[in-house]
């Protein structure tokens, strides 16, 4: 009883801190207080349904039920929210997609990889040049292609791979972060140079869905719901079968052959099918993602995907905790709004938003939160809010 | 004699050399950190470039050209120390990510402070010696008093280095901590001391190449992204050249910048991030642990 | 068994319950909203914004343009705003044009524009940025927020058809590119003409306007990426100098960024190379050029070369400059350390210069407007007294903004004088003519001194 409340403590303080969070951070009130009812409903209904019963004998229907319950609740609330809270839930949404992908890579087997951000510019370019010559194809298969040819980059960057440990592997996939961009940029012709790409037109929602709910709503704010609930369902099915390959005995292969490679192949464990199969998970992720990006945006440039992307997905998942899934979430939220908090922290303390100072702000907190989390928490926020689970719960047994 | 040493290729040859040292001159900083503490220092460019603020933009005020030299390495000694003993050392024996995570988050934080500090505009460096190439039979040769100077400095740079490793009683014990610490300490030898001075002398290399990197750009002189493309060519020099063999870091800093040199000529500026790749991806596919590397990786 | 299917229909239960619950909370949230008359206008205040590159590589230089504007704004706010409404300028950072580590964590142009827009604001005034205008082009559209004075000179902001809303207000690259050609022709009639670009339509559009009209002999062309050059740090333009060196041009034309310029500049100082530089406007300001090579070279090399302007040379007499240098002095949040003997740079001038001209196009919107009708009084008023050398003239059918100026030389680190004195006007058709301006601006507004 003492554990249930214990842990009931721990879970309200969490709740607690993100409803304070979300009226900080949130672009009005009244995306406040959706947002905070949303959580509070998804938290409740995960509660309910994570039951110890139902995930011990039905793991994989308890994911789904999870899944679903938390996409359903925030289809709901993209309707209440404005066009601004919808764009930044879905970037959040997309990235964190990004994000487990990385988790799974790096957190699970052990491979660190600098090139993330290069691997969301494959699916978003091929997601704008796929669309650009066949505009009419569904949407749901052009961003199937696009996480093909993701999954295909990971495959041909995921071969060498194979062969390197550590501070080569890392260099590999920086030197690809770097040269995306000339590579872009030497089939100009295809992907539109330094100006990048415009989708031919926006995606709207069909007829059905609109007759169904009778609205005249601007058009935009009915584009921006419609591309966030895409992006959200995208998620939710992405979570579920990240959460299943964790579980699966891929996953826990991969994470033998992180601890004690050796051990890894005396079991049987081919080691270089697992991390060719690694990399090409994390590619079709971010590739994912980066299509997912270029949807909502209705654009893509090659600005956006440059080495310093690929170290805001490192900085942000390593922030959120890597390893896990819960810490890609956290990172993609963490993604979405850090610039918002840092405004806060800018506003509340008086200095001059235009000067020096101010601007570099997010370089010295972002960069800052990273070295902390490393040598302090290593497992990022997700980690610690487990780890405190765990203690008050142990703690509180007598 | 005369169109020879003025023809293209001979141009860009002289011209590869020249950005070739610098890129060698980071492979060298990478490796010393490498061998001494086992860690890939992502802020192998940002630090330097944070004592070369320091000493070249602050104590500019106040002293002439050649004591900020002296003054921009000695705080590069002092970063170097200091960012062993308070970030470096917590992460012994720790997972191999969790050392890149910290120093690109230090890398992060180095350039927003001295952006916060010094603003992120360009800073003009004074050019100690003329940039004007000499001119034979009224063509220029790609050399002039600053290439001299500047590859002059980094061989005198790499000879100290390699002087000091090989001949002198610290140089002995630098090696001997970095192959068998534990052997090293029963012996007597200070293996913490040894990391530290590695991590010392890995920045002031550092330093010295920022200064001449900074000083002979016309493109923006110092900002706090000045050492950002350059640590990049460096890094895949290290890699290529193997992180464990200081000769091989250099000679693979000069043939990339060659090669890099030709490449722009012939081809065209882009061209050049695509062929760094090329070079990295090929040369570990068939020597995973770098060319001059001494062991050859356990293949399990 | 029994107990579990219980349990999952007391979940399938509560979570309807719930989510009726939220639809109806949802409901009567969303029903005690509001929305204001014009977006961006109360009775006391218009608020509008940008996004710049107030980090980054093209901050140097390029921040001081939104600010040099925002100076102008605070000045007409001190003397009572403009229609009884004061204006409040948000700028966005969207650190444009690094390839590098330095924008870890900024949000891109997109994500900034999206936060100008829940503000919200009236429109967007002086965004900087061909790559990064184009992507929020159809976000504002379809928002119907205006999108006035991008600075940049791509003819992409010329489309009224498509963007109605739309509007750039420099001088696009072909026109500077045609009035190049007839300079060069006209002064060194048979010389071999180098050109060096960047490998955007920056450099693509000035190339087209150079070479339209087919007066100029075009020897050797070059495009220089920006990544590479950050990356090298300049290095990567030693070939291409090289290059026209052994090519025996006499003329080189430079369609290049300011740091890309003094790269070339230094890279032909090296050489012992000096042909008659021709530089766009984008990369020529002295000042903004000079300020990475001194000390490093003997003089200022970029003196001696031809640029064009459309704001007047820093050595005219006009009664624009001392007003410019008294409301940059009177804004010590943007210019701290401005003084009544700072020099004033190109980027002060021109983001002052479009200031003025937003200001005078509130002015002349009057007290009771929309988005529709400021965008009407904008495409059916000729601007007569802005810092521009000739009036800012839009028509519904053309939305480029200015199209003359004239010729300077580069004097000395600060200090430009003009050619021949002549005003130059355009098109942007490929071999469309190039005549005398007949029209030119006068002096400041009375209720603006």
């Amino acid at each position: 009883m003492r554990a249930l409340s214990a842990r009931l403590g721990v879970a309200g303080a969490v709740l607690v801190l993100a409803v304070i969070i979300s009226f900080i951070v949130m672009a009005s009130v009244r995306d406040a207080v959706a947002m905070s009812l949303a959580i509070l409903v998804v938290a409740a209904g995960v509660a309910t349904i994570t039951t110890p019963g139902l995930r011990a004998t039905h793991p994989v229907i308890a994911r789904a039920a999870m899944s679903t319950t938390a996409v359903v609740v925030a289809l709901v609330a993209t309707f209440y929210f404005s066009a601004t809270t919808d764009y930044n839930l879905a970037t959040g949404a997309a990235m964190s997609i990004v994000l487990v992908g990385l988790s799974f890579l790096t957190g699970a087997s052990g491979q660190i990889s600098l090139g993330n951000g290069a691997f969301m510019g494959v699916g978003a370019f091929i997601m704008a040049i796929w669309a650009n010559h066949h505009a009419t194809t569904p949407i749901v298969v052009t961003l199937g292609i696009s996480v093909a040819a993701g999954a295909l980059v990971g495959f041909l960057l995921g071969l060498p791979a194979t062969r390197l440990r550590g501070p080569y592997l890392a260099g590999m996939t920086l030197a690809f972060a770097v040269a995306f961009g000339a590579i872009l940029n030497s089939f100009n012709s295809w992907t539109g140079g330094d100006g990048g790409l415009q989708l031919p037109n926006v995606a709207a929602p069909p007829h059905w869905l609109i007759s169904l709910f009778g609205r005249s709503t601007p058009l935009l704010t009915t584009n921006t719901a419609w591309l966030t609930d895409i992006t959200l369902v995208v998620t939710g099915v992405a979570f579920f079968f990240m959460a299943n390959l964790f579980a699966s005995r891929t996953g826990r292969g991969m994470r033998l052959i992180r601890d004690n490679d050796v051990a890894a192949e005396l079991v049987g464990i081919s080691l270089p099918r697992a991390r060719v199969t690694a990399f090409v998970v994390a590619s079709a992720y971010a590739s994912l993602g980066g299509a997912l990006w270029t949807l909502i945006n209705n654009s893509v440039s090659p600005s956006t995907y440059t080495f310093a992307l690929s170290i805001t997905i490192l900085s942000v998942i390593v922030i959120g905790g890597i390893g896990t899934i819960t810490g890609a979430l956290i990172g993609g939220l963490i993604y979405a709004y850090s610039t918002n908090l840092i405004s806060w922290i800018t506003s509340q303390t008086g200095l001059n938003p235009q000067g020096n100072l101010a601007s570099q702000l997010n370089g010295i907190i972002f960069g800052g939160l990273l070295i902390l989390t490393m040598l302090f928490a290593p497992l990022g926020i997700a980690g610690l809010v487990r780890h405190v689970w765990r203690t008050r719960a142990r703690r509180s047994v007598p | 004699m005369d169109p020879f040493l003025t023809s293209r290729i001979v141009s860009d040859l002289l011209g590869g050399v020249t950005q070739g040292v610098i890129y060698g001159l980071v492979a060298l900083s990478l490796v010393l950190v490498w061998r001494s503490t086992g860690i890939l220092n992502f802020a192998q460019g940002a630090m330097p470039m944070f004592a070369t603020y320091v000493g070249m933009v602050f104590f500019a005020k106040f002293f002439g050209y050649w004591p900020c030299v002296a003054l921009s390495i000695l705080t590069g000694f002092v970063l170097g120390a200091t960012t062993e003993r308070v970030l470096v050392r917590p992460l012994y024996g720790k997972p191999e990510i969790n050392p890149i995570v910290v120093m690109v988050g230090f890398l992060i934080v180095l350039e927003s402070v001295a952006a916060a500090i010094w603003s992120s505009g360009p800073h003009s460096l004074l050019s100690p010696f003329s940039q004007v190439d000499f001119q034979l039979g009224g063509k220029p040769i790609a050399l002039s008093d600053f290439t001299l100077y500047e590859i002059g400095t980094a061989l005198l740079v790499m000879t100290l280095v390699a002087a000091l490793f090989r001949f002198t009683n610290l140089g002995l014990q630098l090696r001997a901590s970095a192959l068998a610490p534990e052997v090293s300490r029963l012996l007597g030898v200070r293996v913490g001391r040894m990391l530290t001075i590695g991590w010392i002398l890995s920045t002031g290399v550092g330093t010295v190449t920022t200064i001449l990197v900074a000083s002979k750009s016309f493109f923006q002189g110092l900002t706090p992204q000045v050492m950002d493309g350059v640590f990049v060519f460096g890094f895949i020099a290290a890699a290529v050249g193997g992180l464990e063999s200081p000769v091989g870091a250099i000679v693979a800093g000069v043939g990339m910048g060659i090669i890099l040199q030709f490449v722009t000529d012939y081809v065209n500026s882009n061209a050049i991030l695509l062929v760094a790749l090329v070079i990295l991806v090929v040369s570990l596919m068939l020597r995973p642990n770098g060319i001059f590397s001494p062991s050859t990786a356990r293949r399990v | 068994m029994k107990l579990s299917r219980t349990r999952r229909l007391a979940i399938t239960g509560m979570s309807l319950l719930l989510c009726a619950g939220l639809t109806s909370a949802g409901g009567w949230v969303a029903s005690s909203s509001a929305a204001t008359k014009v977006p961006g206008v109360t009775a006391k205040q218009i608020t509008i914004g940008a996004t710049v590159p107030l980090t980054g590589i093209a901050s140097q230089g390029y921040s001081e343009v939104a600010k040099a504007a925002n100076a102008v704004f605070k000045y007409v706010n001190s003397k009572g705003g403009v229609n009884g409404r004061k204006i409040k300028y948000i700028l966005k950072d969207d650190c444009y044009g690094t390839p590098g580590f330095g924008c870890t964590g900024t949000p891109s142009t997109v994500s900034q524009t999206h936060a100008l827009l829940s503000v919200p604001v009236f429109a967007t005034v002086g965004s900087l940025g061909t790559p990064t205008q184009d992507s929020v082009r159809s976000l504002l559209k379809s928002n119907h927020v205006p999108q006035l004075f991008v600075n940049s000179g791509s003819r992409d902001w010329n489309n009224p058809s498509v963007y109605p809303g739309l509007f750039g207000w420099q001088t696009s690259y072909n026109e500077e590119g045609k009035i190049f050609a007839k300079y060069i022709s006209a002064t060194y009639p048979s010389a071999n003409v180098c050109f060096l670009g960047q490998g955007d339509d920056f450099g693509s559009d000035g190339l087209a306007g150079l070479v339209g009209a087919g007066t100029i002999n075009l020897t050797d062309t070059q495009f220089y990426s920006v990544a590479a050059l950050v990356t090298t740090q300049g290095a990567v333009m030693g070939p291409y100098v090289a290059k026209f060196q052994s090519d025996k041009c006499s003329v080189v034309v430079l369609d290049t960024i300011p740091g890309a310029t003094d790269a070339v500049l230094g890279a032909a100082l090296q050489l012992g190379y000096s042909p008659h530089w021709v530089i766009s406007s984008v990369g020529s300001d002295p000042v903004t050029v000079f300020g990475p090579l001194a000390g490093k070279v003997p003089s200022d090399p970029e003196v001696g070369a031809v640029t064009f302007t459309y704001l007047p040379s820093s050595d005219a007499s006009t009664p624009w400059h001392a007003w410019i240098t008294k409301v940059l002095g009177k804004d010590k949040a943007d210019f701290p350390s401005f003084t009544s003997t700072t020099v004033l740079d190109g980027n002060m001038v021109y983001g002052a210069a479009w200031g003025v001209a937003f200001v005078e196009a509130l002015k002349a919107a009057g007290r009771h407007f929309t988005r529709a009708s400021f965008l009407h009084t904008l495409t059916h008023t000729t601007f007569r007294q802005t810092p521009s050398l000739t009036p800012l003239r839009y028509t519904p059918g053309n939305h480029q903004g200015l199209n003359a100026g004239y010729l300077v030389t580069v004097t000395s680190a600060t200090a430009t004088h003009p050619v021949d004195g002549k005003i130059w006007m355009t098109d942007s058709t490929p071999n469309g003519p190039v005549t005398a301006a007949t029209k030119f601006s006068t002096g400041i507004p009375t209720w603006l001194k």
